[in-house]
């Protein structure tokens, strides 16, 4: 966990130390002299809080670097010329001597780009350039520059900000048939792309009879080649023919988790939908340069997440009525559903023990603030009330109750996700021996919970500690990855 | 979170030990002419890989924010790793005393 306030108001950097020291240089011999010049005699640092507030406690450097005055590359401050911006580069045909040189390098960056494609140039091939176009120009997200609308089909805008020679290509833009590998293969490139785009998992719902019923009901299926959208009217319409849902899991900070009610809502849990909605772009982005096409992906989804993540086994459904993942517990922000025409093999759903486990951990109902999750035993038949849908039988929370809480001027939660016996890091090998022995037994679930709790998991943290106490250094770059920590 | 920067010399540590430990018990085990029955080898087997469970579980806690489950991992691990060591330090001390005997 963190360190406590207390702990940062007395202690000093090894680093820190030894540069005030002036050991730092490795004259150790002339430590009284480097301590002198350090300042430290003459200013006078009346205790290590106001050291550690001088400007040099700010910014913390691998002990092998130093600050210096001057940057170690030249400057002439007395003759440097005033750059006009950006519009001066050469990214602007004006800028120029003769904008023909630069219509002809465009016109070989395209000539180029589309041989390769046609060629099938490993590395350079149609779903390369699919997956740089999402990559690259996937940012759009769903507001601003508007690239890939949730809805628009195959249509994607140009983005009048900038243009890339190939950008937004299509399969008949280069002059290529659309993408055409087996379900199978499908499936391992869009994981793949996936995981480079964003997600931590992806699974695949085949459209039918049973699965559309997991849609909204505001979408509806009629005999067009391809979708289309009416939003003054609420009428969304897919084409009557093979889609399948690709199910992608949207990871949020575990590391930020841990300042659950101070910090949660303000970067882990809020920070994974503008992640999400981003990843939903390049998604469609990469769809539409296989040739396919893509609709929904965005929060507002195209149907219900947790249904669709149970179906393509990206998870069991847990508790707290929310997905809980076998590898990554609750701490999923969201399941983004995009729907597709590309032929992908189906994932099945999953038993990892984890709904029987819920049966008897409770730990969620325990620690919700709200009371809003069931303490039941056993699942049951619900989905009374107008914001809730009959047909599962499961845990149905009372959303009233979270709602409430959540929103209502009280401090933000995450708990039910944060304190989940499944939500962990993966560094311990032991969590995964614990796993396998609920994946395959739930004689011991009860004995599990409780050593949990003995091993102080998923407590309630000091609440007086927040991300902004922390060296900045320290902080996992979107709070995901924490190998710097 | 400083010790996780250190995360190699904790292993290199366990390494040290493990391997400085190997050398110990074949040097005492030739010296004193014992070789290991089918039961000993199983339990020594074990001894290793609850001790390394037990290592890689007291570090990795720390890597996760969790020093609690990091101590209680040393005593929930430990204990049994103790139990087994003085169960085939016992075994081969009672061969080794009838092997004088006989």
């Amino acid at each position: 966990m963190a360190k406590s306030n207390k702990k940062y108001h007395s202690t000093v950097g090894r680093r820190d130390f030894m540069k005030k020291l002036g050991v730092g240089a490795g004259a150790l011999g002339l430590g009284a002299a480097g301590f002198a010049a350090s300042g430290i005699g003459a200013e006078g640092f009346k205790d290590l809080d106001e050291m550690m507030a001088s400007p040099l406690a700010e910014r913390k450097l691998p002990f092998w670097v130093k600050e210096v005055d001057e940057p170690t590359v030249k400057i002439d401050w007395e003759n440097m010329e005033i750059f006009e911006g950006p519009e001066k580069t050469l990214f602007n045909p004006a800028s120029w001597e003769n904008p023909q040189d630069y219509k002809d390098i465009y016109d070989r960056n395209i000539a180029s780009t589309k041989k390769n494609v046609q060629e099938n140039v490993p590395g350079l091939s149609l779903k390369d350039r699919a997956l740089a176009d999402a990559n690259c120009w996937g940012w759009g997200g769903r507001s601003g520059a508007d690239l890939a609308p949730p809805w628009a089909g195959t249509e994607v805008k140009a983005n009048p900000m900038w243009e890339h020679p190939t950008m937004f290509y299509t399969p008949e833009d280069y002059g290529v048939p659309k993408y055409n590998g087996t379900p199978e293969e499908n499936s391992r490139m869009l994981r793949t792309a996936g995981r480079i785009m964003g997600a931590s998992d992806m699974g695949f719902v085949k459209l039918d009879e049973r699965t559309k019923k997991l849609l909204w009901g505001k979408i509806k299926f009629e005999n067009v080649e391809k979708g289309y959208a009416e939003v003054e009217k609420n009428k969304y319409v897919l084409p009557n023919k093979d889609l399948w849902a690709i199910c992608s899991v949207i990871p949020q900070s575990l590391w930020m988790q841990q300042f659950t009610e101070r910090m949660s809502w303000a970067s882990s849990n809020t920070m994974s939908y503008s992640r999400a909605n981003i990843y939903g772009n390049r998604l469609s982005v990469f769809l539409r340069g296989l040739g396919y096409q893509a609709y929904g992906g965005d929060t507002e989804s195209v149907g219900r997440l947790v249904g669709f993540g149970v179906m393509s086994g990206m998870g069991e459904y847990g508790r707290a009525g929310i997905l809980v993942s076998p590898q990554y517990g609750t701490n999923i922000r969201t399941v983004m559903v995009t729907i597709t025409d590309l032929p992908l093999a189906v994932t099945k759903p999953i038993d990892a023990g984890i709904s029987k486990f819920c049966e008897t951990c409770k730990k969620c109902g325990e620690m919700c603030p709200s009371g809003a999750i069931s303490m039941e035993d056993k699942p049951f038949w619900g989905g009374n009330t107008a914001s809730q849908a009959k047909g599962i039988k499961g845990w149905y929370m009372d959303n009233k109750k979270c709602y409430s809480y959540m929103l209502g001027g009280e401090p933000d939660c995450s708990r039910c996700q944060t304190v989940c016996p499944f939500t962990k890091f993966d560094d311990a090998v032991i969590h995964d021996l614990i796993k396998l022995s609920i994946g395959s037994t739930s004689k011991l679930n009860a004995a599990i919970r409780k050593m949990d709790d003995v091993f102080g998991y998923g407590k309630e943290p000091d609440l007086s500690k927040t991300a902004w106490d922390l060296d900045p250094m320290d902080i996992p770059v979107y709070g995901l990855d924490k190998s710097r920590s | 979170m400083r010790l996780i920067s250190w995360i190699w010399f904790w292993y290199v540590l366990v390494g040290f030990i493990m391997g400085g430990g190997a050398v110990l018990i074949w040097h005492i085990l030739k010296s004193v002419h014992l070789k290991l029955v089918w039961y000993e080898w199983i339990l020594m087997i074990l001894v290793y890989f609850v001790f390394m469970l037990m290592c890689q579980t007291f570090i990795a806690s720390f890597q996760e924010f969790e020093p609690k489950a990091a101590w209680f991992s040393l005593i929930f691990m430990g204990i049994p790793v103790l139990i087994m060591g003085v169960v085939l330090f016992r075994s081969l001390r009672k061969r080794y005393t009838k092997k004088q005997v006989d």
